[in-house]
């Protein structure tokens, strides 16, 4: 006897549902559309603007060489690549990469990730496991915090920056677990500040802990031709697993570990992001590939990205704008309430300035923000006018 | 949706604070013979003030009052129109039936939160009828403040208010605490757990996206947290567990189909209950019968308190024999937010001075999830 159908479900409403909860939030994404590359003057839903939400922090997506190294690789070796890394998708061009990669990170070996995201969602979970404890920095990037949830290891969350509390976790934890992984952001994307590498480093080893670096925003950024974290602490080999990305500084797209050889033999052994997705096309290892060189043989893309940074900051600070604890060409500029910050950027809009608002609850409420990222690529002038919209519009909005 | 709130006064409260009489609990005309003055009204008028001033256009709200002192002349000076006036006291000296009486009123209206000025006695005399079935926020007017549904301030209570009326906060769980001041006045301590409210608290933001945060309630933390203790509970499979008292603790008893005691010490062993609402003596008597044992707490009322508030049956000799590194201290974010530290006061000052050597504790937040939490020990 067949049983009787209760239910008339319908198995695809929640789709519009949820989404218009979000819209009735509004937390649904309206996405703005690039008519232009990602350049310094970009052209958004229509409008000619000064980018200030790239994270293109040394406008290599737009260099020549990067740019012919596509090309040239794209014609030699084709469109795509034809399997993953692990069956057949392995060119010589990757590996290219991942040699110069490590030499310019001054490690013993890298590997190219087909994402930062990928990278940490793959590794992370292969890291630790039951019996385990991740040690993690309050405010890490969502990513992290993604492949922080996939493992069966118990997490602890100590405050941002907050060296003295990680030691009291690393004490209470150095008793209970098998292993111990310090897992921190490099450059903390909202607030542009630095994690104290050095002495998480110094910490983990009295410890036996491992230690793993996020550094998307300071690959390219920080350290001596913007070789990242290691680098700018001058403790390059010492962090256990120093991961990062091709897609903001550097210009491309792809996520990317250096380390010992170790760490690289069982990361592409174990990650499954790595294993089971595509390879990257050649244009894509290509670009890579020239982006290291350049930033090799052309310091003058961090130097002006630093001149920017600094000029920036200082007529922003003595306007009298609070930039919180920036560090990095991430530079926040602190209106308070979220409504302002959102009638801030859009106002800068109307004055040709794209720069997002990020309000609570991804900041603190009384701590909203309009983030800013310099650019390598803007002039003097980009600078003035948009410095002269900030001062104008805040002075308007009673924030100055 | 327009939001309804009743609002009481309790024009005495906080009128013993100022001259020496923790409370004004039987003791009112002690208390005006000792000069004591009202201050009930001006802490409701500035919390009123503030909350119109800075946040909300005036007829967004629908009022429900008591007549005169109670209520309606506040909300009136400070010219909120949409008044209704259910309750009116028979005399101008207010007693706590008119509080209930009122109280029953807003039951009757259904009304989305009440709103009171006055200390933990006028706490517990709202809770006495509307129990855990209205959310109560308190302006902080009494000498005794110690239940968690109180604002730290008027200025704070104001912003509350505010966050609850355009719904940035949700509702969770509030302990209501109970000092007993005729006790008290003799110099002795002892604060119970009352019971459980419903207070407005922050809500628990969980990232899901990459900028985007979903809310998540109270329960759906707490089920996580009866996760976490399940976990616990099986990898100890010889330990005895006691649960502590208070509104978190009881949930994950539950959740785990233990029938707990919300305000009491419960005790389990391999998976069942074997010891409801347990006095000192009984715990001692179990301890010698399971040498290894894990104490669950979580903060109880609005200072963050471990042990020594709600808890008194967990004397000093239990908690020396169980051990500090037994204890499990678990918490929802939201709670932590409001109480950045965790404070004891077992009443012996060498076992406190133990846990303030400790500097922290690893407060479970989440499944599998801590974070580290400072200890202070009860000097105020």
């Amino acid at each position: 006897m067949g049983g009787q159908i209760l239910m008339n479900r319908n198995a695809t409403a929640f789709l519009n549902n949820e989404y218009q909860e979000l819209v009735e939030k509004d937390l649904d994404w309206k996405l703005r559309i690039l008519e232009s590359g990602s350049t310094p003057h970009s052209v958004v839903d229509g409008k000619k603007v000064i980018m200030l939400c790239s994270n293109n922090y040394l406008n290599l997506s737009n260099h020549p060489k990067l740019i012919q190294s596509a090309i040239d690789a794209a014609k030699k070796y084709g469109a795509g690549s034809g399997s993953v890394r692990a069956i057949a998708g392995t060119m010589k061009l990757h590996i290219d990469v991942e040699k110069k990669l490590a030499k310019f990170k001054r490690t013993e070996s890298a590997l190219i990730y087909q994402t930062g995201f990928a990278a940490n969602s793959g590794l992370i979970p292969q890291l630790v496991g039951k019996g385990d404890i991740i040690i993690s920095d309050e405010l890490n990037h969502g990513s992290i915090i993604d492949g922080v949830r996939l493992t069966k290891a118990d997490r602890a969350v100590y405050k941002h920056r907050d060296v003295g509390e990680l030691e009291k976790v690393l004490k209470d934890a150095d008793k209970k677990y098998r292993r111990i992984l310090i897992i921190t952001d490099g450059v903390f994307s909202m607030d542009g500040d630095i994690a104290p590498m050095d002495k998480i480093v110094n910490l983990a080893s009295e410890y036996g802990a491992m230690t793993y670096v996020d550094d998307a925003h300071g690959e390219g950024v920080i350290g001596p031709e913007g070789r990242g974290i290691g680098a700018y602490y001058k403790i390059e080999g010492k962090i256990d697993v120093e991961m990062g990305t091709f897609s903001k500084a550097y210009g491309v797209v792809g996520g990317l570990i250096a380390g010992s050889q170790d760490l690289i033999n069982f990361a592409f052994n174990k990650s499954r992001t790595w294993l089971l997705s595509g390879s990257h096309p050649p244009a894509v290892a290509g670009a890579q590939f020239a982006a290291i060189d350049v930033l090799e043989k052309e310091p003058q893309h961090v130097k002006k990205l630093w001149d920017n940074t600094n000029y920036f900051k200082k007529e922003l600070k003595s306007m009298g704008f609070d930039t919180g604890t920036s560090e990095t060409p991430i530079t926040p500029v602190i209106v308070g309430e979220s409504s302002k910050a959102k009638e801030l950027s859009n106002k800068l809009f109307e004055e040709g300035i794209f720069a997002l608002p990020i309000v609570f609850p991804m900041v603190a409420k009384d701590k909203a923000r309009i983030r800013t990222m310099m650019n390598a690529g803007h002039t003097k002038e980009d600078l003035d006018y948009t410095l002269e919209k900030f001062e104008k519009l805040g002075k308007k909005l009673e924030i100055i | 949706m327009i939001k309804k709130i009743g609002f009481i006064v309790n024009p005495i409260a906080g009128m013993g604070g100022k001259v020496g009489l923790k409370g004004t609990d039987g003791v009112l005309k002690k208390a005006v013979k000792l000069g004591a003055k009202p201050i009930a009204e001006n802490k409701a008028l500035e919390t009123l003030k503030e909350f119109i001033s800075h946040f909300q256009t005036k007829d967004e709200l629908h009022w429900f009052t008591c007549a005169g002192i109670m209520g309606e002349n506040e909300l009136k000076s400070v010219g909120f129109k949409k008044i209704e006036i259910v309750y009116t006291p028979k005399s101008n000296k207010t007693t706590d039936i008119d509080t209930k009486n009122t109280c029953k009123k807003f039951l009757e209206k259904q009304i989305d939160l009440i709103l009171f000025c006055g200390g933990d006695g006028t706490a517990r005399d709202i809770f006495k009828i509307v129990s855990n079935k209205i959310p109560i926020l308190g302006i902080p007017s009494g000498v005794k403040m110690h239940s968690g549904i109180f604002g730290i301030n008027t200025n704070a209570t104001a912003k509350m208010l505010n966050e609850f009326v355009n719904k940035r906060l949700t509702i969770g769980d509030a302990e209501i605490m109970d000092l007993d001041e005729k006790l008290y006045r003799k110099g002795k301590w002892n604060i119970r757990l009352f019971g459980i409210a419903k207070g407005i608290v922050e809500p628990t933001y969980v990232q899901v996206g990459k900028s985007i945060f979903e809310s998540v309630s109270d329960d759906e933390v707490k089920n996580e947290l009866a996760e976490h203790i399940k976990d616990e509970i099986e990898k100890n499979s010889d330990y005895l567990f006691l649960f502590g008292s208070g509104g978190t603790v009881d949930y994950i008893a539950k959740k785990l189909n233990l029938q707990n005691t919300l305000l009491g010490i419960d005790a389990v062993y391999k998976k069942k209950m074997i010891g409801n609402d347990l006095n000192e003596k009984r715990i001692l008597r179990l301890l010698q019968k399971y040498p290894k044992v894990k104490l669950i707490l979580s903060p109880i009322g609005a200072q963050g308190f471990i042990l020594g508030r709600g808890n008194l049956q967990l004397s000093p000799m239990i908690i020396k024999k169980i051990g500090l590194d037994n204890i499990i201290v678990v918490s929802t974010p939201a709670k932590l937010s409001s109480t950045p530290f965790l404070r004891v006061d077992t009443g012996d000052k060498k076992l406190d001075h133990l846990f303030t050597e400790k500097e922290f504790m690893m407060v479970v937040i989440g499944y599998r999830l801590s974070r580290v939490v400072k200890l202070q020990t009860n000097n105020f």
